[in-house]
């Protein structure tokens, strides 16, 4: 039994009519990559927000643990990492003050903050509202990071980064599944990443 | 058994209906508010064997949405619960509607004017636009886990604020209003006919409640079935 | 390391502030409101010179009429613009969600107070009321105040994430504040000089504490998926 691990079954989701998730079952554990594909609209970002608790499945199970602790609904959705297109930031506040906000809700200091910051190569002083949207990506990352994850849910994780930014973003997951940690990785595209998993395809 | 118990139900409030007009009394000590004190309300008080079990069942209808809406939220958010809770509300808004008009009419024979800001008025028709605004929080949401959510939350907060709208609320409202022409109900004696009439009428209007609830929740049921099937 | 329930909520609270002082969303067009609404209202009655009994009558629910629209003009955005912003996603993944409820309603409180400490002075004065028990005025103003944040807090909540969010607040929140506006109404005419009927000040303090429980009970289920 793996220390990290995620196992859905039969997880469905419906938006009025419309079945956009129907009995998607997948496992993945430490060290793993498990890829969900499939095309625009197939259901990848209803099935990470279902597996991250950003939404409620009608029906199905989602197992999550981290170092063999089980994770249950609010403390699975304060204890996994989510990079996705969804996730904004406050525009009037600086790169450095939104890092600085969210690690105090956690309770992390300020350090690990700035060295993420710098890990990513973005600067602190500026507004979030002014980033580009290469650095927004970038943003995302070191949010998702903050609370040193065992669960990574990734969401497209490589759009609009540039070869640098794609280079360190790929060299942060592979620390992270050195280090035991699993993630979920959604793309339309094939991203080939390491110790990759049969994909789900959402298509069929 | 399960079959006939419409009937039966058809039948007791028929024999209410005819109780209310050839069996009671008309009521003594109530007199319209141009006639003298002390008469008789005549066929005018009739109106209350109606009046109140409808008050009492649209009562029931919220309390019981509040419970089943914190049952919602509190158990394994289970659908059927919230759609309980949903037709428990609307038939609550039917039964308050029509208590809300037939306390108007007996008012503007009691005190001159269908409308007197009297306390127990007011309270009702907060109640009414409470649950109103229900209905258009649902309406407002797409989702259907989402709206059932909020919606819970929301009619367990009004559970919860109840107290004030009927217990604080009219306090405030007489004394303010001091020489509310409400008092003129004063204490009347309720005659034995009348009062074995009033509750059979609200056991038979409470039994309708719950016949008309099982039918529109079973609706709504097949409603949901029908959309999941649709795919 | 983890972070302690009220370092989370005074986090909320700072970084509310921190952008609100950087946009000024809320507090430019709450003010100027009230300020207007009141200027009109005393504009409309001076002439008419009402006696004083009338305008003590009067003037609480102006007050209160004021801080009611003013609510509901600019406190839905407590979380509506987190939700409009995609910020409430974030949020959702870091903060608990009493400890949230608990940093926003504070928020909404300050700057209801705010602008009670212009409106209620401003009124006073414009209408020529001496206040006859300026400790309770002020006490009638925090207790109301309390209120209405903590219950249009979770109002807001409730509202952020359907559509037509503005109408729908104040339908949503008419029916529950009525309680709240009748009870600040009369204690505000009381310190004004009226008699009221004893207890009210009680029950405005039962009406404060149930609302917050219940919305640091409900929030969670409203705020979570």
């Amino acid at each position: 039994m793996s220390a990290n691990r995620i196992e859905f079954r039969g997880l469905s989701r419906r938006f009025g009519r419309l079945a956009v998730l129907a009995r998607v079952d997948g496992c993945v554990a430490s060290g793993e990559v498990l890829p969900v594909r499939g095309r625009n609209g197939s259901g990848k970002s209803t099935l990470l927000r279902c597996l991250a608790g950003l939404l409620a499945p009608d029906a199905g199970e989602i197992v999550a643990a981290e170092e063999g602790r089980a994770l249950e609904g609010e403390e699975r959705r304060r204890r996994i990492g989510y990079v996705a297109p969804d996730l904004a930031f406050y525009e009037e506040l600086t790169v450095g003050e939104n890092l600085g906000f969210f690690s105090h809700l956690r309770g992390i200091p300020p350090a690990v903050a700035t060295e993420l910051l710098a890990r990513v190569d973005l600067p602190a002083e500026r507004r979030a509202g002014a980033l580009s949207s290469g650095m927004r990506q970038r943003l995302r990352w070191a949010f998702a990071l903050l609370h040193r994850p065992r669960l990574l849910l990734l969401d497209e994780p490589f759009q609009n980064l540039d070869g640098p930014g794609e280079q360190t973003a790929r060299a942060l997951l592979a620390e992270h599944l050195a280090g035991g940690g699993l993630a979920v990785v959604a793309s339309p595209v094939l991203l080939s990443l390491p110790a990759t998993l049969d994909a789900i395809d959402l298509d069929r | 058994m399960k079959r006939h118990a419409p009937w039966l139900l058809w039948a007791w409030l028929a024999a209410v209906i005819v109780a209310a007009f050839y069996y009671a009394p008309t009521a003594q000590g109530f007199s319209g508010y141009d006639q003298p004190p002390g008469g008789d309300a005549g066929h005018a008080s009739r109106i209350l064997f109606f009046h109140v079990p409808m008050a009492w069942v649209s009562f029931l209808a919220f309390v019981a949405a509040g419970v089943w809406s914190l049952r919602y939220l509190a158990g394994r958010r289970d659908p059927r619960q919230d759609r309980a809770a949903l037709a428990a509300v609307e038939l609550g808004l039917v039964f308050g509607v029509l208590a809300t008009v037939t306390g108007a009419l007996w008012a503007r024979f009691m005190w001159g004017a269908y409308w007197n800001w009297d306390p127990r008025q007011t309270s009702v028709l907060i109640a009414l636009l409470f649950y109103a605004a229900y209905l258009a929080l649902r309406a407002a949401v797409e989702d259907r886990a989402t709206g059932a959510r909020l919606a819970a939350a929301y009619a367990v907060l009004g559970l919860v604020v109840a107290p004030f709208l009927f217990f604080v609320l009219p306090r405030l409202g007489f004394t303010l209003h001091p020489d509310a022409v409400i008092n003129t109900r004063g204490k009347v004696e309720v005659e034995s006919r009348m009062l074995q009439v009033l509750v059979a009428s609200a056991a038979g209007f409470t039994a309708l409640f719950f016949w008309m609830h099982s039918l529109r929740r079973r609706l709504l049921d097949l409603a949901a079935r029908r959309e999941e099937e649709s795919i | 390391m983890r972070s302690t329930w009220i370092a989370e909520a005074a986090a909320v609270f700072a970084k509310d502030w921190r952008c609100e002082l950087r946009a000024k969303h809320a507090i430019a067009t709450l003010g100027l409101f009230a300020v207007t609404s009141l200027i009109v209202a005393s504009l409309a009655l001076g002439p008419v010179g009402i006696d004083t009994a009338e305008r003590v009558a009067f003037a609480p629910v102006l007050i209160w009429l004021i801080l009611l629209f003013a609510t509901a003009a600019g406190l839905p955005r407590a979380f509506v613009h987190e939700e409009e912003t995609h910020t409430a996603t974030a949020l959702r993944l870091s903060a608990s969600p009493s400890a949230l409820f608990a940093g926003k309603a504070a928020y909404s409180f300050s700057v209801l107070a705010a602008v009670e400490a212009v409106v209620a002075p401003l009124a006073a004065a414009l209408l020529q009321i001496d206040v006859a028990r300026p400790g309770l005025l002020a006490g009638a103003l925090a207790l109301g105040g309390f209120g209405l944040a903590v219950a249009s807090t979770l109002l807001a909540a409730i509202v952020a994430q359907g559509r037509g969010r503005t109408t729908l607040f104040a339908a949503l929140a008419f029916p529950v504040l009525v309680p709240l506006l009748a009870l600040a109404v009369a204690l505000t005419r009381a310190a004004l000089g009226a008699e009221v009927a004893a207890g009210i000040l009680a029950q405005l303090v039962l009406y404060d504490a149930t609302v917050t429980v219940a919305g640091l009970m409900l929030f969670p289920a409203v705020w979570n998926p």
